[in-house]
């Protein structure tokens, strides 16, 4: 349990960014009202194959890696090279793209924090990193090869299980910083980011570390995307930018992006007795099931219970909500909504920045955190692009016998979404991410008074 | 095929192996051992066998490439052997 007084502190992070050579460029672009969606020629290549072709990818150049492909198993990358030498070979051997990014992340996370090699390496710093894919190049090609090619198990080489593995992510980063306390990962879908940030934080909060390296990640894979576009829930038929429209009407589902977030968690009193640059508080985390039975359709009932856990007896009075907001009909409605009931209906601002980049699926939760840690230090609520018409009629679900929330349309709550960037004071943030298997997760977070 | 030139084809594959330290391939001998002398990580003595069955047109058992040996000498060895197997 919650050891009383003990409170976390975020001191560093980093990560991999959509069309952003770092987490400089992604500041900089977020605050210009700039769309890091791009039209995705790997998509492009499979022609009718495939319904949304836009995304928020990031390839290995823009990264500053080279895949060496193997002469075994065709198009199979063997491992990569780092140019700037951040990572070294023997760790590169072992790690798929997004544990690439996480170990990059992570580096930069711990630099930010100014934790010196002797803390990073304690028994009291633990890491916590998961991602919500489970397929991507390395196994597809590894099965293609022994399934259908008939060949041997070998041809793939001896890392397919530590560059697939569930929590391969985490255990890339704990061998590269060599960490001596916790080393998991966190799987709850679209939660995913949020949820590690949030087990990371119950660590310190509970007394069992100092420290957590926590964070999401999500690889870019054409083998993640397909499983989505099969489901027809991508965003289909606008430009590029117009693409990811939270709230609007004419939203048809959400762009499938890809990326990274890392944090740096730390003891509250830690930090400040070490003179530590402390970014945010963590106010408190929360996170429950809608316990509804469903695996997709999410739950008004669930959301709320969500908000009453995370407020408990605290205060928590934020003024900026920051939604999950995908883009797609009925999420949005359903989560802008569940805010109105809790918050009410004026004094907040609604900021979805998955209009921006897209849906980072296992990452979302904890780059859309690092995107609410830049709105406490930057004092600007981060535009909710595209969302241009919101609905002026009911709902279909708010007219059911037994719906409890808010009657009026979601047009009448245009005044808490805005369009432009809004210069405010704020103290205090409140996160959202859900995910399918009924999973949600709420964060607050505090500006460091 | 004699021995040197299998040597060659071998310092040839362990080059792509970017965990190996590329310095100490300059002196490879018979009796380099893969682990104690160039540091190859263990897990990487399999992606050689395989590397080495493409590149010499040979198909190892599986039997013996676990009892294979560390050394250059060994690998040498089991490719002439299964060569002459046929």
């Amino acid at each position: 349990m919650a050891i009383a007084g003990r409170r976390v502190a975020i001191v560093g992070m980093g990560g991999a960014f959509p069309n952003c050579k770092d987490l400089e460029q992604f500041k900089q672009k977020l605050f210009a009202g700039e769309s890091l969606i791009r039209e995705w020629d790997e998509a492009l290549s499979h022609g009718k194959n495939i319904r949304s072709t836009v995304s928020g990818y990031i390839t290995a150049a823009e990264m500053d890696l080279e895949p060496i492909y193997s002469t075994l198993a065709a198009g199979y990358p063997e491992t990569y090279i780092d140019h700037l030498g951040r990572i070294p070979d023997g760790n590169l051997s072992t790690a798929d793209m997004g544990s690439i990014w996480s170990m990059i992340g992570s580096q930069e996370a711990i630099k930010m924090a100014g934790w010196t090699k002797q803390e990073t390496e304690s028994e009291e710093t633990g890491v916590v990193i998961g991602s919500g894919g489970a397929g991507h190049v390395i196994l597809r090609t590894a099965w293609h090869n022994f399934f259908e090619l008939k060949r041997k198990t070998r041809i793939a080489g001896s890392h397919t299980v530590d560059r697939a593995m569930v929590y391969r992510d985490a255990a890339n980063v704990s061998c590269l910083i060599k960490n001596k306390g916790v080393c998991e990962a966190i799987g709850s879908a679209c939660a995913t980011g949020l949820g590690n940030i949030g087990y990371a934080y119950r660590l310190i909060k509970f007394g069992i570390q100092d420290r957590v390296v926590a964070g999401g990640v999500e690889g870019t894979s054409l083998e993640t995307f397909i499983g989505f576009d099969a489901m027809q829930v991508l965003s289909k038929g606008f430009a590029p930018a117009e693409s990811s429209r939270p709230f609007d009407t004419s939203r048809n589902g959400f762009v499938c992006s890809f990326g990274c977030g890392i944090v740096a968690l730390e003891e509250y009193e830690m930090a400040k007795a070490r003179g530590a640059k402390i970014l945010a508080v963590i106010d408190n985390y929360h996170n429950n099931s809608d316990g509804a039975g469903n695996m997709f359709f999410p739950s008004f009932s669930g959301q709320k219970r969500l908000w009453k856990g995370l407020i408990s007896d605290l205060q928590i009075k934020p003024e900026v909500v920051k939604v999950h907001g995908t883009s797609t009909p009925v999420g949005d409605a359903i989560e802008l909504l569940s805010v109105v009931d809790i918050m009410g209906e004026s004094g907040y601002h609604i900021s979805a920045p998955k209009s921006q980049f897209g849906h980072m699926l296992g990452a979302a939760g904890a780059v859309e955190l690092i995107t609410a840690i830049l709105m406490l230090e930057k004092q600007q609520v981060l535009p909710c692009l595209n969302s241009d018409v919101l609905n002026p009629d009911q709902e279909s679900f708010q007219k059911s016998a037994d719906w409890d929330g808010p009657e009026k349309p979601l047009e009448a709550y245009r005044d808490l979404i805005s369009q432009q960037l809004v210069a405010q004071e704020i103290n205090q943030i409140v996160c959202l991410n859900y995910g399918f298997g009924g999973t949600n997760s709420a964060m607050s977070i505090s500006k460091h008074q | 095929m004699e021995r040197q030139e299998i040597i060659d084809g071998l310092v040839e594959i362990l080059k792509t192996v970017r965990t190996i330290d590329q310095a100490k391939l300059q002196h490879v001998t018979e009796e380099t051992d893969f682990i104690a002398d160039l540091n190859t990580p263990s897990t990487e003595m399999i992606n050689i066998a395989a590397k080495a069955e493409q590149k010499f047109d040979v198909e190892f058992e599986d039997d013996d490439i676990d009892d294979l040996g560390s050394k250059v000498k060994d690998i040498v060895d089991l490719i002439i052997s299964t060569k002459e197997r046929g």
